[in-house]
């Protein structure tokens, strides 16, 4: 294979990663900042940085978990560039009331929202495990924290959910 | 293992499965409940989560950036994928009678359910009920075919039924059903079904539509 086809290869294999990539990642961004325009812009940068190390990626198996990498660290350089802060929840949800809508659905609205409103530390590890299907430990991996503490998370996340949806709330152990 | 040891696992990972969980699911029936009902609600969870990415991108602002990138990578190259993975479901009927049998205590429960309770019920789904149903002797928001749905008691001068309202399953005619002892109705409704399920009474259809007429779905 010459240069010119090595490129092209490397292009086309990039472009199918995105293609099929690129919608869960605009979801995990999403859920991550709770923003839609944030969340493309996030992926859209992190999108140009893989492609920049697209040679680093070993497996294309991990090019998933590779890129949840790279946009959860480019949400942070954003979130470091604009200092966003936690703006009032209501207005959040009406902001991204459209993304959030579940048309002829309440129950599945009632639960976006009640997902929208949980904090960073308790949204993130139930996002990774439910949407992404990670694990404890690559969770624990991934947001730098010790098995025990995404666990006591992710027991308190739907703990909080079952009390905002008021279905039996458990205390937290 | 015990019960608190194995709702702390379960509540951080619903799908966990071992000896030690499977022993205890047949040792305590509540806490198979609970994870029955953890799992459904990761189920809604996983709905929830699952937005509609077109929708996070029409709205966005777009950047030439990534158009450029897009159009030197994308343009021309037509990769669809699509699974859809779906598995067989229980008939209406059976998921019905299954949810009812998971809760026995729901039918034997004789204390009056606060307005205020009911309301907090009922109002999320926009329902209400009228005068004159009888008394609500059980009300909770039950998850169930992956929605929440309110899950009442009502006793009727037949005795106690079960009622779900089922706003997001529409059925084109009453279907009918007996099974482990029970006897129910999924009736078509103003705002997709309700569901009617007792154990003794002797005029169900007639309780039934009672019930039925008592319910106000709202606009």
């Amino acid at each position: 294979m010459n240069r010119d086809d090595r490129g092209t290869d490397r292009r086309r294999r990039f472009a199918t990663l995105c293609e099929t990539l690129r919608p869960d990642l605009l979801r995990f961004a999403f859920w991550l900042g709770r923003d839609r325009e944030l969340a493309e812009d996030v992926v859209q940068e992190a999108l140009l940085r893989a492609w920049k190390s697209f040679d680093a990626l070993a497996e294309e198996g991990k090019a998933k978990s590779w890129l949840l990498t790279i946009v959860r660290r480019e949400f942070a350089r954003s979130f470091e560039r604009k200092r966003l802060e936690v703006a009032d929840l209501d207005a959040l949800v009406a902001a991204e009331a459209t993304v959030l809508a579940a048309e002829d659905d309440a129950g599945l609205a009632e639960m976006r929202e009640a997902l929208f409103r949980l904090s960073d530390e308790y949204r993130e590890p139930l996002v990774l495990q439910v949407m992404m299907g990670y694990t404890t430990q690559e969770i624990a991996d991934q947001m730098g924290l010790q098995q025990g503490a995404v666990l006591t998370r992710l027991f308190r996340a739907r703990a909080r959910l079952r009390q905002e949806l008021r279905l039996d709330a458990e205390p937290s152990p | 293992m015990n019960c608190l040891e194995f709702r702390r696992r379960v509540g951080a990972e619903p799908s966990v499965s071992g000896d030690d969980i499977e022993a205890h699911r047949r040792e305590c029936a509540a806490c198979a409940r609970h994870q029955d009902e953890l799992r459904a609600m990761d189920a809604l969870i996983g709905r929830a989560l699952a937005v509609d990415a077109e929708r996070i991108r029409k709205i966005a602002p777009r950047r030439p950036r990534w158009l450029a990138l897009a159009a030197s990578i994308v343009i021309g190259l037509s990769v669809g994928l699509a699974l859809w993975i779906s598995s067989p479901r229980q008939s209406l009927a059976r998921e019905v009678i299954d949810h009812v049998a998971h809760e026995p205590a729901a039918m034997t429960a004789t204390v009056l359910i606060a307005p205020e309770v009911l309301a907090g019920v009922l109002d999320p789904v926009g329902t209400r009920l009228r005068p004159g149903i009888g008394d609500v002797t059980y009300a909770r928001r039950c998850i169930f075919e992956w929605r929440v749905v309110p899950h009442l008691v009502v006793q009727t001068s037949q005795g106690p039924v079960t009622v779900l309202l089922l706003r997001h399953r529409n059925v084109s005619g009453p279907v009918r059903f007996a099974e482990q002892g029970y006897a129910g109705v999924v009736l078509p409704a103003p705002r997709g079904s309700i569901a009617i399920v007792g154990r003794d009474q002797k005029d169900l259809d007639g309780i039934a539509q009672q019930v039925f007429e008592a319910v106000d779905w709202g606009n």
